[in-house]
């Protein structure tokens, strides 16, 4: 099997780590070359990961990737030139505008959930919602797959949570740890006790767990402990998420904005190593007023994600990041008497960018006026099996469900090779 | 403005994209009409509508008589994206028109005419009437042909905007006109008559997130009335509205009118209960203004989709709310003082024109009725003739509609 180069540590970067770690005692930590501190951050740093930017309410695909100028749906906004030849966006971003070299746009999305929490389980876990059966986000997957045992920070991590899914019948080791729209941790993850103090107690918790543990063998002991030790380890890392000092130094490159803050702690998180962030924005359900919002919600957050791009790029992380862009639904082609477009799944919108696709792509087509996909849909199943793929997770890989074979994207999905490197 | 037995007179077919503005240009049986297209039409009424004879769509419903339609007899080319407002010169010569294209362009509507177009107003309504019909009988209504209209072009276009123009204002002495942008950006011009063209004067900007959604001069065209607002850009945001009087020879704030009502509101740190108190009060944006012939009070529509939009005045002297009238179900569009300073005209997302009386606030009238399912349309914009006998409501179910007072 060919690995993509990005897959390997680079040579200078091992010699630059051995070299260091061999120089021996100027290091602190030097029982091993691997443990050296520029090998871990190469390694950190070739780890695939993902972004996903959630438009929760549905974004309007006419008001983004696939205008439709001059189409009675077309709308009250101006399609302008990208970086990409013949390829046009909205008016509404031009910062995306010229990172489409980057993207790979999908303009041919037809999914089957036509509302908002049907959708937004759809397009969190691949599949329709159904009784007896919790899947599992594409975010406690990737923790799955991707994430790291024992890591200090929770391998799923939501800023602007939505969606309630969770980790499904993975099992609460992968469920999803949400930070509030502002980014910060949840008031229980911070302990006021001193750390002495904390640190007697969570002896004491240990102790009397353990005799627990010995009597009950019970799989929920177990989870339980594993929470405690987990909300310990945060502790050491509680640092990762005070971004108040770089926020000041990014501000112009993410815009002032809550979401060009969410997206700047979801580039720290990745840094650090967390393989699956979701960034979340609200208030795309544009029923009324379609136009006005979308002026209003759209700008702020083009401005974030081409930051996000930008600096991912910087950092040579958008190579192992991939970077996903969608909604639960999009908006209907025609405009109704509130000046408002409504739930639309015929066909609608979605991009990817960075880790195992290609930038520079335009993928699918709708028909003229937008009403259907005209070349190449893409279901949902379709969309996870990429995402999948393009993270090096194999889309047919299956779990139990009791007896049931449950495949992480649904059976019958495929992979859309035309836009993966 | 006297109101005795309001009668709808005229229902002009305007089909298409919604109708946005409308204007009477001179006197009251000459409109204009502008669209979401950018198209704008010129209709001449005769003195007299002719009888209509109440029809019945289908067989068996009771028959219903509407008023009648006339075709319009010019077009005024230029606009590429929504006309937003239109303003006219008293003897109505001169028509100036702002767009989301981001300009403002200043029409000679008695111009001679750049070339002719045959244009189909009444698409949806071919369809309704060739409802039931035989086959022949329905492909000479749906194929008939359309009407003829001279078209003609701008005499002026001002390029002062680098975003949408959702905001346009004429002071009563037609020597100044206010434009506003979706980058906040305000801009006093000074209107020449003759040429006519536009100068600017000033210009400045408030807050950078917000649009100026309404603009408004005084009399005299000293002050300026400028609300701005901003749809939120994420789901816990503040609406940040202001709502301001401003010099317009200069750009220098002259009153702050939603401080002035909410002293101790400080919009980017507030406790939940005061963010309701203030949105309550600016709803959706206060996207409608006016000031009175005597520019002493302001009038200003919620707009969005509220609950029930409500107009408040305020004093422009003192600044403070004088009281609030009105209420349009699901906002106000539009509103426009009378000439005699009397009476506050609304339009609204509730298909109706309301008329209540300035001093007390008591509604004396409304025209039209509320039409629709659980959402109306909307008269999206009103305007009065200058004899202030006549009013026009831009409908976006693709009408304009006449009624005499």
């Amino acid at each position: 099997m060919r690995c993509p180069s990005f897959e390997h540590l680079s040579r200078r970067a091992l010699l630059k780590g051995t070299l260091a770690t061999g120089a021996g005692g100027s290091l602190i930590n030097w029982g091993s070359l691997f443990n050296s501190q520029v090998i871990a951050n190469e390694v950190k740093k070739t780890q695939k990961r993902c972004i996903l930017l959630w438009m929760n309410g549905g974004a309007s695909q006419f008001e983004t990737f696939d205008m439709k100028p001059g189409r009675p749906t077309g709308g009250l906004f101006r399609p302008i030139s990208t970086n990409l030849a013949g390829v046009q966006v909205c008016e509404l971003m031009p910062k995306i505008s010229q990172c489409m070299d980057k993207l790979t746009v999908i303009r041919s999305m037809r999914t089957s959930q036509v509302d908002h929490p049907g959708g937004i389980h759809l397009m969190h876990t691949g599949y329709a919602q159904a009784a007896g059966i919790r899947f599992p986000e594409i975010g406690a997957v990737i923790a799955k797959y991707l994430g790291r045992d024992g890591s200090d920070l929770p391998n799923f991590i939501k800023i602007f949570s939505h969606g309630n899914t969770g980790a499904g019948f993975l099992g609460p080791k992968y469920q999803p740890f949400s930070l509030n729209p502002e980014g910060r941790l949840p008031t229980f993850s911070t302990s006021s006790l001193k750390p002495e103090i904390e640190s007697r107690r969570n002896s004491l918790r240990n102790f009397v767990e353990d005799i627990y543990a010995r009597r009950h063998k019970a799989e929920t002991v177990r989870m339980h402990r594993e929470a405690y030790e987990a909300a310990r380890r945060l502790q050491n890392v509680q640092s990762v998420f005070k971004i108040d000092n770089e926020w000041e130094k990014y501000r112009d490159l993410y815009g002032d904005s809550a979401f060009g803050r969410r997206c700047l702690m979801a580039r720290r998180l990745i840094e650090e190593g967390v393989p699956f962030v979701e960034v979340g924005q609200s208030s795309y359900d544009s029923h009324a007023d379609n136009f006005v919002w979308h002026r209003a919600l759209v700008p702020p957050m083009e401005h974030a994600w081409a930051g996000l791009m930008a600096d991912l790029e910087q950092r040579g992380l958008l190579e192992h990041t991939l970077v996903v862009w969608m909604g639960e639904i999009g908006r209907t082609p025609k405009v109704n008497n509130r000046s408002g477009r409504d739930h639309y799944v015929r066909s609608w919108s979605t991009a990817l960018a960075g880790c195992g696709v290609k930038g520079g792509v335009v993928y699918g087509e709708s028909d003229k006026d937008g009403v259907d996909v005209k070349d190449n849909p893409v279901t949902e199943g379709d969309f996870f099996a990429t995402i999948y793929q393009a993270l090096g997770i194999d889309p047919d890989t299956e779990h139990y469900n009791g007896v049931r074979p449950i495949p992480i994207a649904p059976f019958g999905s495929s992979v859309v090779q035309d836009v993966l490197v | 403005m006297q109101i005795n037995k309001p009668t709808h007179r005229w229902q002009l077919n305007f089909e298409g994209e919604w109708p946005t503005s409308v204007t009477f240009l001179g006197d009251s049986r000459r409109v204009a009409a502008g669209n979401r297209a950018g198209q704008i039409f010129i209709w001449e009424l005769p003195e007299t509508p002719p009888t209509v004879e109440p029809v019945a769509e289908k067989s068996k419903e009771s028959k219903r008589s509407t008023p009648p339609d006339l075709a319009p007899i010019r077009r005024l080319d230029g606009h590429s994206n929504s006309v937003t407002h239109l303003v006219s010169t008293a003897d109505g010569k001169t028509l100036i028109s702002s767009s989301l294209d981001r300009t403002i362009r200043l029409w000679d509507v008695n111009a001679t005419p750049s070339g002719s177009a045959e244009v189909v107003l009444d698409s949806q309504d071919r369809v309704r009437k060739a409802r039931y019909r035989s086959k022949d009988e329905k492909a000479a209504i749906l194929e008939a042909p359309g009407i003829k209209v001279e078209t003609v072009s701008a005499v002026a276009e001002l390029k002062g905007h680098r975003d949408w123009v959702g905001s346009l204002g004429f002071s009563r002495d037609e020597k100044r006109l206010i434009s506003g942008d979706a980058t906040s950006l305000v801009i006093i011009w000074e209107f020449d008559a003759l040429a006519p063209h536009c100068k600017e004067l000033a210009r400045w900007t408030g807050h950078p997130w917000n649009w100026v959604v309404a603009a408004a001069l005084s009399p005299d065209g000293k002050n300026a009335l400028v609300s701005e607002y901003t749809y939120k850009r994420d789901d816990f945001d503040i609406p940040a509205a202001a709502l301001k009087i401003w010099n317009t020879a200069d750009g220098v704030e002259r009153l702050d009118l939603l401080k002035l009502q909410f002293p101790k509101l400080d919009v980017a740190s507030t406790t939940y209960g005061a963010a309701q108190v203030w949105r309550k009060f600016v709803a959706g944006g206060l996207i409608a203004a006016d000031l009175s012939p005597d520019g002493t009070i302001v009038a200003v529509g919620q707009g969005g989709e509220t609950d029930t939009g409500k107009v408040h005045l305020f004093d422009v002297e003192s600044g403070k709310l004088v009281r609030t009238v009105s209420g349009h179900r699901y906002g106000v569009c539009d509103v426009k003082f009378s000439a005699d300073g009397k009476f506050v005209l609304s339009s609204g997302r509730d298909t109706m024109v309301r008329i209540c009386l300035a001093a007390d606030g008591k509604e004396v009238a409304s025209l039209g009725k509320e039409r629709g399912g659980q959402f109306k349309d909307w008269i999206h914009s009103i305007a009065i003739s200058p004899d202030q006998q006549t009013v026009a409501g831009a409908d976006i179910a693709g009408l304009i509609h006449v009624w005499q007072l």
